[in-house]
């Protein structure tokens, strides 16, 4: 399936090069931002917080969490950012003249989204370190679910940088799509702690199996089956890759 | 025609932007190692004919091939034979001009040492080596240009496609791309070209084309269009405009 694998290697490093060039805007704000989570909600407020009955304290639970949070929004802004800014500057041109095929054009501009969304992930684990003592349970699962999750979100970024016009509507599935579902998700909550109806609904909402296969993998713990969590992580990762490479294929945006 | 012989081949193109019928079901035929002037007004469907050839455009009807083989289903092929110098500056603005051509050069599966060397020498050939580490909103606009023209050499294709290359240029940039093109030209490339400028057309190419509402209205060899006419008389001619 890959014939030019310079060439996917050549726009995978670019657009890695490209995020690690801006470190202190692409890298370090997710990682400051967990500190402040970690310690307001995980030590402050998380210390008075009854969790015995989940068999973790509450920053051992939000961790996870924060690592799926924060994985799935700098998957997409990378993604979005660069092919966004790539047609609107329309040197994306230099990759359709390119002899890359549309999957392979979209393996190499995913690349950036998984790599940075894996430093990240990472990065909020180390940091958790520092908090609590938290050896990861799976690591193989762990693998596969960070894996799945950063190239969901980086394929929506791209689709999302596809659709948008302008640069307001470049945030608009972030906002009012993305961060509200991963939010209700489970980040900072355990389902059994919703009411029934809002319980129920939560069943359909896929970020909360993706948070609670990330939460299994680190923890041992989970509301779901993981099994469950894991087809449906696979199924939206594959999904997401082959519709991004059918919107390559049409030219949706791409062509006039 | 044998298809290698063959550079270009368009048979009945048809291609609609929504109502709006900009190629109106074209055909043409370029040698390999020919030097084609594509001339036309404005908006006439020049650009959108080499949107077609080099994929950027969808089209609705008809077909479009590169020595045989076709720009739709045979794309990975076709893009290694053609380099597109476009009209407009649109280089990544993140990247030095160095790093943009040993890039554009890897997505076409060359090496990065032998990306590198390939850039240093086209920066060299034409006059932008001392440039080689700085962004392109720090080049001239005739350095841009010849930017462009390096860019759409890295992978040493069979066919160069130039949109308006000389247009804004002063003459002795122009004078410059001539010779490039003529050089070019000589060492077997075929070149596709686009221009607003008769004396360029007709100083440089073998072969002439003229479009008109997406109309082919003249093709032939420079003196089958010409017939003793000057180039400026037959295009006014045959596009109707005073």
């Amino acid at each position: 399936m890959i014939n030019n694998p310079i060439g996917v290697l050549a726009l995978s490093k670019r657009e890695i090069v490209r995020f690690l060039s801006v470190a202190s805007q692409t890298i370090f704000p997710p990682l400051i931002a967990s500190v402040l989570f970690m310690y307001i909600f995980g030590v402050a407020i998380g210390a008075r917080i009854d969790f015995s009955s989940t068999g973790l304290s509450y920053l051992g639970f939000i961790v996870p969490g924060l690592m799926t949070m924060h994985l799935i929004s700098t998957c997409y802004e990378n993604t979005t950012s660069s092919l966004f800014i790539a047609r609107w500057h329309n040197h994306i041109q230099e990759v359709l003249l390119s002899p890359l095929s549309y999957f392979e054009m979209v393996l190499g501009l995913l690349a950036g989204g998984v790599a940075r969304g894996i430093i990240v992930c990472v990065g909020v684990y180390i940091v958790a370190l520092f908090f609590t003592p938290l050896p990861i349970m799976h690591p193989f699962l762990l693998a596969f679910f960070i894996l799945t999750i950063a190239v969901i979100f980086s394929c929506g970024g791209m689709m999302g940088a596809l659709w948008a016009e302008d640069f307001g509507m470049l945030s608009l599935w972030s906002i009012y799509i993305i961060i509200p579902l991963v939010m209700m998700g489970g980040v900072f909550h355990p389902m059994t702690m919703l009411p029934d109806i809002v319980r129920h609904i939560s069943k359909f909402n896929p970020m909360h199996y993706l948070v609670d296969g990330m939460r299994y993998s680190v923890t041992g713990v989970s509301d779901s089956s993981i099994l469950v969590c894991a087809l449906i992580s696979l199924t939206l990762a594959l999904g997401t890759f082959f519709a991004t490479v059918y919107m390559f294929r049409i030219g949706y945006k791409l062509r006039t | 025609m044998r298809d290698s012989e063959r550079a270009i081949s368009i048979k009945h193109l048809t291609k609609f932007y929504g109502k709006l019928q900009a190629l109106d079901n074209i055909s043409l035929e370029i040698k390999r190692g020919d030097f084609f002037a594509f001339l036309g007004p404005n908006g006439a469907g020049k650009t959108t004919t080499i949107n077609v050839l080099t994929g950027l455009s969808n089209f609705q009807k008809g077909e479009a091939k590169a020595f045989g083989y076709n720009t739709v289903s045979e794309y990975t092929r076709t893009r290694r034979l053609i380099g597109l110098c476009a009209q407009e500056f649109n280089f990544d603005p993140f990247l030095t001009i160095h790093q943009l051509l040993v890039y554009q050069a890897g997505y076409f599966g060359i090496p990065p040492r032998e990306a590198s060397q390939r850039t240093d020498e086209l920066l060299e050939r034409f006059q932008l080596i001392e440039k080689r580490n700085v962004k392109h909103r720090a080049l001239s606009g005739g350095m841009k240009k010849r930017l462009l023209i390096c860019r759409a050499l890295i992978h040493d294709p069979e066919i160069l496609i130039l949109d308006e290359p000389t247009a804004g240029c002063d003459l002795e940039l122009k004078f410059l791309i001539w010779d490039h093109l003529t050089q070019l030209n000589n060492e077997g490339k075929t070149i596709f070209l686009t221009t607003h400028y008769m004396e360029e057309a007709e100083k440089l190419c073998k072969t002439i084309g003229i479009i008109n509402h997406g109309r082919i209205v003249r093709i032939g060899n420079k003196q089958e269009v010409l017939r003793d006419k000057s180039l400026e008389a037959v295009f006014l001619e045959v596009t109707g405009q005073e």
